[in-house]
């Protein structure tokens, strides 16, 4: 599903990230692990286009660049670290990309999205609260929901862990595994947090610019 | 009615004597504005005076093509001050908004001289040029208003500009909360205007008409048209420099260019 090849990332002339390869299989869930500051959000910035590069980006076979950059996005469900919407309601965050004509195809009822809330412990009475009245937590559960239901083959995530606690961490990795098995998702997430990494198909460590190691911790096949 | 009281020199005087007040609380509250003010009045008087000498030229002479470059040259000021207040990079978008001002300026002022004064000399120079100055500089204050609220609400909230785009938005659709911000900033301030004209506000327009000598129900209808001409080619305008800047202000990959904003 995605395949990067040779990847390099430099910041006014400071190499940030040197020469990774790697490759996310679909219904496979791997994990960018590395300190703060050392360049997973970058390489997941870099997928989506947004941050120069040198080497080949791939998505289901199609090299990223000018030309195919709008079609590759569609291929993605993409959610950022502690993001915060200016939306007023978690109802309009919630269907804020379903607005997209990318998207329309697949909005989902009220009811799919509350059974998918349940599998993150989000409770239905959170879709008419004020966006500013709910936690951290919940905002990154609810906003891993709605990338899980926009239906793409691709799912990247930075840092979804950041502000939960141990329990929710468990129970987003458990949602990770049942997108990548049930349906058939990619998903590559940016974290540090052990229980994600301990949790994943693959990990990508990343430790510096010259020193790039991939290790799998779970049996790794075609 | 149509009679003007002229303003002789003795009560030009006696009006700007006014100006003492302010002045005095100015001075007494120390807020260094005096000399600024005294400057900018000064500078208000000489640059009336010689553009009033100019008209008096200008309107004798009327040449429909010296009126048209006329407007071009007041596009040209109006876009080069729009570009210093709003601190946008010029090479970026001083092409599209001196395309937008006088797209726009023109086409609405010849609309309301060809159409609704039924002139038949649309570039008349006693029509065209204070209708065109008049559109230009609303335009200025509303472009200026919207495309900081634009530029800078798309800089300033990366994280949801690339929330859009990575989840399969066009660079139209992700930049339109933006233009949503921006046309609300800028255009709210007109349609309050518009609601409560005539009873907290007296339009200068119509007021300029009943002390130039016309009926006040000439002057109502005049107002009613401005207002609507300067709404519409504002908004005209906004739209057309958005559209261009796009094209220049962004890649290919959607990435707001970093020289587009200094």
């Amino acid at each position: 599903m995605l395949q990067i090849s040779n990847l390099s990332i430099n910041y006014d002339g400071k190499s940030i990230v040197n020469d990774l390869s790697f490759l996310v299989r679909r219904g496979e869930l791997v994990c960018l692990q590395g300190k703060s500051g050392c360049g997973k959000t970058s390489i997941l910035n870099c997928i989506m286009g947004f941050t120069p590069y040198t080497g080949s980006i791939t998505m289901d076979g199609k090299l990223l660049n000018e030309s195919t950059v709008d079609e590759l996005r569609r291929l993605v469900a993409y959610v950022p670290q502690e993001l915060a919407l200016p939306q007023q309601t978690v109802r309009e965050m919630v269907y804020l990309p379903y607005q997209l004509k990318a998207n329309r195809h697949s909005q989902p009822s009220e009811d799919t999205v509350f059974e998918e809330w349940k599998r993150l412990n989000l409770d239905a009475s959170l879709m008419d609260m004020s966006a500013s009245a709910i936690s951290g937590g919940q905002r990154q559960r609810i906003m891993l929901s709605v990338a899980g239901l926009l239906g793409k083959s691709l799912m990247l995530v930075d840092e979804p862990t950041s502000a939960l606690d141990s329990d929710n961490v468990q129970l987003v990795l458990d949602y990770f595994r049942f997108l990548a098995a049930s349906r058939n998702m990619a998903i590559l997430v940016a974290s540090h947090h052990q229980e994600i990494i301990r949790g994943c198909d693959m990990v990508v460590r990343i430790e510096g610019t010259m020193n790039h190691k991939t290790r799998e911790s779970h049996e790794y096949g075609d | 009615m149509n009679t003007v009281t002229e303003i002789n020199l003795l009560g030009l005087g006696l009006g700007l004597l006014l100006l003492l007040i302010p002045l005095f609380v100015l001075y007494k509250c120390r807020t260094g504005l005096v000399h600024s003010t005294l400057s900018a009045t000064a500078r208000m008087i000489v640059q009336l005076w010689l553009i009033g000498l100019y008209l008096q030229y200008l309107f004798a002479y009327d040449v429909w093509w010296v009126n048209l470059i006329w407007g071009i040259i007041m596009t040209f000021v109006a876009t080069g001050t729009a570009i210093q207040r709003t601190r946008l990079n010029p090479k970026m978008l001083g092409f599209p908004m001196f395309v937008a001002f006088l797209i726009s300026a023109i086409l609405i002022t010849l609309y309301f001289i060809g159409l609704v004064q039924m002139e038949q000399s649309v570039f008349t120079a006693r029509y065209f040029i204070p209708i065109f100055g008049l559109l230009l500089g609303n335009m200025l204050g509303v472009n200026v208003l919207a495309l900081s609220t634009y530029f800078e609400g798309i800089r300033r909230e990366q994280q949801m500009y690339r929330y859009l785009l990575g989840n399969g938005a066009t660079l139209w659709e992700a930049t339109l909360p933006f233009l949503r911000q921006a046309i609300v900033k800028a255009f709210n301030p007109c349609i309050a205007n518009m609601a409560v004209m005539g009873l907290v506000a007296m339009p200068g327009t119509m007021i300029g008409q009943i002390l130039g000598g016309s009926d006040p129900s000439t002057a109502i209808k005049y107002q009613i048209i401005i207002v609507v001409i300067t709404f519409v080619a504002s908004m005209i305008s906004l739209m057309v420099t958005i559209v261009i800047a796009q094209h220049r202000c962004f890649d290919a990959m959607g990435r707001l260019k970093q020289i587009a904003v200094n």
